[in-house]
């Protein structure tokens, strides 16, 4: 591991040193597209379909959009996590040398919100367009929190939507679709998993729904049966996880089994839908049988025009069923090809008027998007129009017996 | 057999372990009540008493409602017991070893790590068995095997590190085999994370959901079994440094390495047998943990090596009895935490409880003179 790093230290400054000797002050040609995602542990099931869809959006392009060549050679793919799952300081560190290298003028990242929130400052200081396949944490578009990271105009949006909708989505499925009116919630204290399993509580409640306790354990926690064993005794109907599986999803769902929880809905955001029962350190993977009366979300369109040709595509390319999101990956992948189109026609002269062209041109609230999962605009913040949060149940026959999320139904609350 | 304080050495040492039974008895019974009387306690609380009622209703309510809360405490406490187990298992090999040599052994969390590995390996890997298993034979046959198969390798994995890292510096400053023991293990965990990977992996739930009904609470069978397993060991471990001649040579050994010598017992061979069986009690700590857990991480060892460490100094480090004490008190302070819904201030506790008992103990709750050690 040690190793590794390093090795992606001396590629990184490697690039540096060669790309800034002949390319300073004209205009490079040959471009790249920095690709930024947490490849350890349990993150990188999630992460694999992610870098896929990315590479395949390239390769759909015929790898040149406006006169430039793209790329995302294996030197552009940087890892955020550290000891086995996405690190924050990892994550600033690597966006700090993302911005330091001209040849590239976008990067498609992160995975996780924590990771978001320390490279924003950075990535947004540097005017590098941002566009994150699967961040939803709702303050790094949004609010007071939006506005501290920022210092200059917006560089960031994503192509999923938020956990303002994301976590009560979750809540309106368990009371109107599986009709259980109470719910333990336990979330993971971090970025992501505590504001959204708030968001969840505030609409189980404002439906009537009864929330029995919310618990919170940082995924050190050893002993996960203790605690359902004192979420059993509340008698709760089902139980929302906030959290993603490298901090404690299945572990909970092992413990929640072995406290007699086992026969109940298990609910969780897009942290637990990373992947089939096959896919090594995906929550189904980990939590096999028990994972019989399991759910999850994932906050983008989980049926879309073009769905079976894009998985028919994703499939031949890559010899496996594309899963969590890989067609978000590709969708930024799809929006950042198209700002540095526009950029092209603006025809600038240097690297570094190259980056703030395709910057303005990627965050452009006028714009219109024709994406795989839909048509779609980002507003002032980076936040898409696309309000849709699909909902998964576990399907035990899928993936030759090894079991994998299947598509029940999709939320718009842009209809609602 | 009567009990009396005689100077024959089997009913003296009678004498102590049913003393220690009775003690543990006693403080199983208290935290069980005390438990019960704090759940109703937050039940109230929750049910949105004041607190003065709250109170109240804590110290008085018997009735039907109290008494669920105690089928619940119940649980709990079986729960206590069986993490306590894990904890006070791998004690034991940080305070054997620091009773020996003074060395403070950071290696051990992992070697524990390791354990539950390899144990994995034989169940699922080399027998095959994923799921629960109700044959009782089989079943016996797989737990047995898996000790007999990860026991003996990590107790030689142990004394193999001692042999070529920690032996060496036996006359260093004491500093040098500290760090070294912190680079052990890294080296441990790396080499379990390129094998292993980096992400959680499945351990064989092989022990079937079977639950005794007691009280209104289900009890696990699992969770009694694993604290039967480590008081039987431990207690096994206790004769062992008693009554035997080897066990005689450890705690010369521990009180003066020099003299032992002179008088003929082999430190080499003495603490390399403390080494193999400190290695052995945390191959099974780590056994258990995989057949209760259902995972198991390369970096599982950091943080159930700190809590053990943990244990092992707030009972006196060095002292057998006190690291069981010690890790049954860290698994306590956990379960009550996680009980009452303050999971995520369990750590909090633990080392608010450490620090105050060493302001008022400085050698811990059992420790003693540095004479007195193993």
């Amino acid at each position: 591991m040690q190793f590794k790093r390093l090795g992606i230290v001396v590629a990184a400054v490697v690039l540096v040193v060669g790309a800034c000797g002949p390319s300073s002050g004209g205009l490079n040609k040959s471009i790249q597209i920095a690709v930024e995602l947490p490849f350890q542990g349990s993150d990188k099931a999630a992460s694999d379909p992610i870098l896929n869809g990315v590479r395949l959006a390239v390769k759909d392009a015929g790898g040149s959009v406006g006169g430039f060549t793209i790329t995302v050679p294996n030197s552009a793919v940087y890892d955020d996590a550290l000891n086995g799952a996405h690190d924050p300081q990892t994550g600033a560190n690597n966006m700090t040398k993302i911005v330091a290298d001209p040849n590239y003028v976008a990067v498609v990242g992160p995975l996780n919100s924590g990771v978001a929130k320390a490279q924003i400052p950075i990535s947004n200081a540097a005017g590098l367009l941002q566009c994150s396949p699967a961040n939803t944490n709702t303050g790094l578009t949004k609010g007071a929190d939006a506005k501290a990271i920022r210092t200059k105009a917006n560089n960031y949006i994503r192509v999923v939507t938020n956990d303002a909708i994301q976590g009560p989505a979750a809540a309106a499925y368990i009371i109107t679709v599986l009709k259980k009116k109470s719910v333990y919630i336990i979330d993971d204290t971090e970025t992501f998993g505590k504001p959204i399993s708030d968001s969840f509580e505030a609409e189980f409640k404002a439906r009537g729904g009864t929330v029995v306790k919310h618990d919170s354990a940082p995924k050190t926690t050893q002993d996960y049966v203790s605690i359902m064993t004192a979420a059993k005794a509340l008698n709760p109907e089902s139980i929302y996880f906030g959290g993603v599986t490298a901090t404690g999803g299945a572990r909970i769902l092992l413990a929640a089994q072995q406290a007699g929880l086992g026969d109940i809905p298990f609910v969780g955001p897009d942290g637990i839908n990373d992947g089939n029962g096959a896919t090594k350190d995906s929550f189904l993977n980990l939590a096999a049988a028990a994972a019989k009366n399991s759910y999850s979300t994932l906050a983008g369109p989980g049926t879309f025009d073009g769905k079976a040709a894009f998985d028919a595509a994703y499939k031949k390319e890559y010899g496996i069923d594309s899963t969590g999101y890989a067609g978000q990956g590709y969708a930024c992948t799809q929006v950042v090809l198209d700002a540095i189109k526009r950029a092209a026609a603006t025809n600038p002269t240097t690297n570094a008027a190259m980056r703030e062209a395709v910057r303005a041109a990627g965050t452009d609230p006028s714009i219109t998007y024709n994406l795989n999962v839909g048509t779609v605009k980002f507003d002032a913040d980076g936040d898409t129009s696309q309000l849709i949060v699909s909902i998964y149940s576990f399907d035990p026959a899928a993936a030759s017996g090894k079991g994998d999320w299947k598509y029940e139904t999709q939320v718009d609350a842009a209809v609602k | 057999m009567t009990v009396t304080v005689s100077t024959g050495a089997s009913s003296s040492s009678f004498a102590r372990a049913l003393r220690i039974t009775v003690y543990a008895i006693v403080a199983i019974l208290i935290y069980l009540i005390v438990l019960w009387r704090a759940l109703v306690l937050a039940g109230e609380l929750r049910a949105g008493s004041t607190l003065l009622n709250a109170i109240v209703q804590a110290l008085t309510r018997f009735d039907a409602v109290g008494n669920e809360f105690l089928a619940q405490a119940l649980q709990q406490t079986v729960n206590a017991l069986s993490i306590g187990a894990i904890y006070a298992l791998i004690a034991l090999g940080y305070t054997m070893v620091y009773g020996i040599i003074e060395l403070i052994n950071f290696a051990h969390g992992d070697i524990f790590m390791l354990g539950a590995f390899l144990s994995v390996v034989f169940i699922g890997g080399i027998m095959g068995h994923n799921e629960a298993v109700t044959d009782i034979a089989l079943l016996t046959f797989l737990i047995g095997g898996a000790l007999l198969f990860s026991m003996p390798i990590i107790g030689l994995l142990n004394v193999g590190i001692e042999r070529l890292v920690y032996r060496p510096l036996r006359n260093a400053p004491r500093l040098a085999p500290l760090i070294t023991a912190v680079g052990v293990s890294f080296i441990l965990q790396n080499v379990a994370l390129t094998v292993a990977g980096s992400g959680d992996r499945r351990a064989p739930q092989i022990f079937p959901d079977w639950k005794i009904a007691f009280g209104g609470a289900q009890i696990s069978v699992l969770l009694i079994f694993i604290f039967i397993l480590s008081l039987a060991l431990m207690l096994a471990l206790q004769a062992f440094v008693a009554r035997t001649r080897l066990g005689r040579a450890m705690r010369a050994t521990a009180q003066d390495r020099e003299a032992s010598a002179l008088m003929g017992v082999d430190a080499n061979q003495t603490i390399a047998l403390t080494f193999l069986i400190g290695g052995m009690l945390a191959a099974v700590a780590g056994v258990v943990w995989g057949l209760r857990f259902g995972y198991v991480k390369f970096d599982l060892g950091f943080n159930s090596g700190l809590k053990a460490f943990t244990a092992a100094v707030l009972g006196g480090i060095g002292n057998i009895t006190g690291a069981v004490l010690g890790g049954f008190i860290i698994g306590f302070i956990e379960n009550l935490s996680a009980s009452l819904g303050y999971a995520r201030w369990s750590e909090f506790l633990v080392f608010m409880v450490l620090t105050f008992v060493l302001l008022f103990r400085p050698t811990g709750i059992l420790g003693q003179h540095s004479g007195d050690r193993a």
